[in-house]
């Protein structure tokens, strides 16, 4: 449904802006424009997926690990900064603090979850002003910003030229486009015969072909437009990696299955013996790690940081994942709806700059697609749980027939 | 609970008895380290005026927390925006030129130009006022529909808000003048929210000032001893006469302190008129009223409230209705003292009335918490936040301070209520 809302929008954009919003450079910035709003949209979910909780310190904890790790890397007074891979490690491990920091509060001390994060909202955000002393600090170590989506250099290079010298397109990007749909279509219908010998339902022959091919042609011509431009940026391959690693855990691992359950009967699941303390702190952890890549690529593409960066970054991450489907009641949403509402939302908010819409209206329309998001989540539910009850009334009636 | 005891007097007014250390120890701190007297008429005066908003933002927060730990997160933003409207109609500004003015088209150096010809007359201030609580009215019943009646969670409804409003209202006043703010309101319009009543100058004793906090301390005297004696009489468990005594002489001590600071500083602030109002019709609406009890019940246990025959939705809606109305007093007032409409208007408010209802005792799980309470954590916050600030500590660690207290209120309140449990 909301894949349908969003090729609509990539349409409505596409005649506003003549066209501008899909340029294979505005493709590319959207991408690394919008890197932490995919990685901290990942994190929030994991909260969310607990019962709708939420962590509204992410933008501060972004702020004090670049602020930390840009100060790491800074040239101080002729000696080199530290390497950037001490930094890298820094950041995380600011981000792990901050996150055991939250989890213990929330998970064991019971604090609800928009106290404490409000805590950290304001004490981290103190803290790093204060470590950087209210002044901006510049990060220019080269290897950094190429590997982590910053400066001009930050794409894979195009190692594969030799197949097609004179091709304007980058080779290796394109290639990489065609052998990830080929992977994926492959993947796809071993997945189902093995489902089918193992005996479990599938979707019908037809619907797995129409959506694979749909997934295939949006890779591929996703590779093409990046190809056109100067090839993978960097930025995507981390991006590509945690939302990999998320939806596997989310999906395939118990850890992943508990935040589902904890969020949709949080008794139950107790009571079934699953410590939902331990997952609620395992979110909140995991939160704070994320929080801690943000800020690695954060600081990467503004090749610095700022006292103020990281401001609103927790809305557009909760939004994100709202306008993903996730349920503000916990217990649903998935890692594909992250990438569908965080992609959404850049897509509508670089559209409207390239139709030059006043940034304040960008606010406003950003509201409104969050309420009508969660409006629509809220009326499908209700005509679910309508047609549940509907579904076990005319089955009592049934019974009591039967019993007459 | 039988008997009285002075532990237990402690134990529930430990925020009251926090509070007057920290005061006093800032005191002591501004004074010796930077020689500053904090208790100078025009510093108390400025504590109060400078958290304002804070008291009537929160008596409406505390409506919305009472109701299971629901906050509004848009507060802020609507600040903004209200005073932004308030600016657009009552002071001559560029979108009302549009709109009203009188254009003509006339020919200069050979090119057709529109011309502004008069000016568009800004509304009268009543009709100014009903537009902003129309206004205010408007939002109030919208969120209160999608939260009680869609169900869509309170912070995500007002999520939006916050987002929506901030933008809007900055448009508003970038589009009406170029500085992006409104100033020159018309003077009744500003009297009416900020400024001194019946002022005099500075150092003159306020004559008016003083007959009101007189009559103030009478009246709490009065109470709290019929009070009592009511108790006696239906036979209930009151507090011992001389408790009363000495409950009284605290609270008519404060009173003074206030009055006489006040009346050594021009006379009684109007901001403090509407903050005694909101804060007195919101104490009896939560301790003597019907529909105020029903607050809690829903935030106690909102399937029981339900069953018994409370309607839960009305009870949502008039707590977020109400927020809002609340939210446009407070706009106004913090608009006439800074004397301007500014698009950074509000911002962290939600917050910083958050933060009161939490330190004030109010539980983040809805169901308990009081004015009082929450007047308590709104003075402890703003102490703290002029104290550290008059002793010269930085912003930035203000706000750790003020982030670690909020926690340290949470969990005081948690443990607190897990110690009775095991009672």
């Amino acid at each position: 449904m909301m894949i349908i809302a969003t090729v609509i929008v990539v349409f409505v954009f596409y005649f506003i802006t003549n066209g501008k919003n899909l340029n294979p450079n505005s493709i590319d910035a959207l991408i690394s424009q919008n890197a932490y709003v995919f990685i901290l949209g990942t994190g929030m979910l994991l909260c969310i997926l607990t019962g709708g909780n939420i962590d509204l310190s992410v933008g501060s904890v972004v702020c004090l690990a670049g602020g930390v790790g840009a100060i790491m890397m800074r040239m101080m007074k002729g000696i080199p900064g530290l390497a950037w891979p001490v930094a890298v490690i820094a950041m995380l491990a600011m981000g792990l603090l901050v996150g055991l920091w939250h989890g213990y509060w929330i998970a064991y001390v019971k604090v609800p979850p928009f106290i404490a994060t409000l805590v950290g909202m304001l004490a981290f955000r103190g803290l790093a002003n204060i470590i950087m002393k209210g002044e901006a600090v510049e990060v220019d170590n080269k290897a950094f910003l190429n590997i982590f989506g910053g400066g001009s250099d930050c794409y894979i290079p195009d190692f594969l030229k030799f197949l097609a010298p004179e091709s304007s397109l980058n080779v290796t990007c394109f290639v990489t486009g065609i052998v990830l749909a080929a992977g994926y279509a492959v993947f796809t219908f071993f997945n189902r015969t093995r489902l089918i010998k193992k005996g479990y339902k599938v979707d019908s022959f037809v619907a797995v072909i129409i959506k694979t091919l749909l997934i295939v042609a949006v890779v591929i011509w996703f590779s093409y437009k990046l190809a056109g431009y100067r090839g993978i940026p960097t930025a995507l391959i981390w991006i590509a990696l945690i939302l990999g690693i998320f939806a596997y855990i989310t999906t395939k691992t118990t850890l992943g299955r508990n935040l589902y359950a904890v969020g949709g009967n949080e008794k139950a699941t107790r009571l079934s013996g699953i410590d939902t303390r331990k997952v609620m702190f395992s979110a909140y952890t995991l939160m704070g790690v994320l929080s801690g890549f943000a800020s690695i690529v954060n600081i990467a593409r503004l090749q610095g940081s700022t006292p103020t960066y990281g401001v609103g970054y927790e809305m557009d991450a909760i939004a994100a994942c709202f306008i993903g489907g996730a349920s503000a009641y916990g217990g649903t949403g998935s890692i594909g709806g992250v990438i569908i509402g965080a992609a959404l939302m850049g897509i509508i908010n670089q559209g409207m700059s390239l139709a030059s819409t006043p940034v304040n209206y960008q606010k406003v329309v950003k509201g409104i697609v969050l309420i009508v998001a969660v409006l629509f989540d809220v009326i499908m539910q209700m005509k679910r749980k309508g047609g549940k009850k509907k579904a076990t009334s005319a089955a009592a009636t049934e019974k009591g027939g039967a019993n007459a | 609970m039988n008997g009285f005891s002075m532990k237990n007097v402690m134990k529930k007014n430990v925020m009251t008895i926090a509070l007057f250390a920290v005061y006093v120890l800032f005191i002591i701190l501004a004074a010796a380290i930077k020689g500053t007297n904090m208790l100078d008429p025009s510093v108390v005066t400025s504590l109060i005026e400078q958290n304002a908003y804070v008291f009537i933002l929160g008596a409406g927060m505390l409506m919305c927390m009472l109701t299971g730990g629901n906050i509004d997160l848009s507060v802020g933003s609507f600040v903004c925006f209200a005073g932004a409207i308030l600016g657009l109609f009552s002071v001559e500004n560029k979108i009302l030129n549009e709109w009203w003015g009188t254009w003509e088209t006339q020919v200069i150096d050979g090119k057709e130009e529109r011309v502004l010809v008069a000016a568009a007359q800004p509304l009268s201030v009543p009709v100014v006022l009903l537009i902003v609580v129309g206004v205010g009215l408007a939002y109030g019943a919208l969120l209160g529909f999608l939260i009680a009646y869609v169900r869509i969670p309170p912070w995500i409804a007002t999520l939006a808000g916050y987002l929506a409003f901030r933008g809007l209202g900055t448009q508003v006043l970038t589009t009406a003048s170029t500085t992006n703010a409104i100033s020159n309101f018309p003077k009744p319009l500003l009297a009416i929210f900020s400024g001194k009543l019946f002022e005099t100058g500075w150092g003159v004793m306020n004559i008016p000032c003083l007959i009101l906090g007189l009559v103030g301390s009478a009246a709490v005297i009065f109470i709290n001893f019929k009070s009592r004696a009511t108790k006696v009489r239906k036979g209930y468990q009151a507090d011992p006469l001389w408790f009363v005594f000495l409950k009284s002489f605290l609270i008519v001590a404060v009173i003074m302190f206030l009055t006489i600071e006040f009346a050594l500083d021009g006379g009684i602030p109007v901001v403090v008129v509407w903050i005694l109002a909101v804060l007195i019709i919101y104490g009896i609406i939560t301790e003597k009223t019907t529909i105020g009890r029903h607050f809690m019940t829903v935030g106690g246990n909102a399937e029981a409230s339900r069953l018994s025959g409370i309607n839960n939705k009305r009870i949502m809606f008039v707590a977020y209705l109400n927020m809002a109305i609340l939210t446009i007093i407070a706009s106004l007032v913090v608009t006439a003292r800074t004397g301007a409409a500014n698009s950074f208007a509000g911002q962290e408010f939600e917050l910083d009335a958050i933060a009161a209802c939490i330190v004030g005792g109010v539980s983040a799980y809805g169901g308990a918490g009081t004015i009082v309470g929450m007047v308590v954590g709104a003075t402890l916050i703003g102490v703290i936040n002029q104290g550290m600030s008059l002793v010269g500590v930085d912003q930035d660690w203000i706000k750790i301070v003020k982030g670690l207290v909020l926690l340290g209120a949470v969990v005081f309140d948690i443990m607190s209520k897990k110690g009775n449990k095991k009672q």
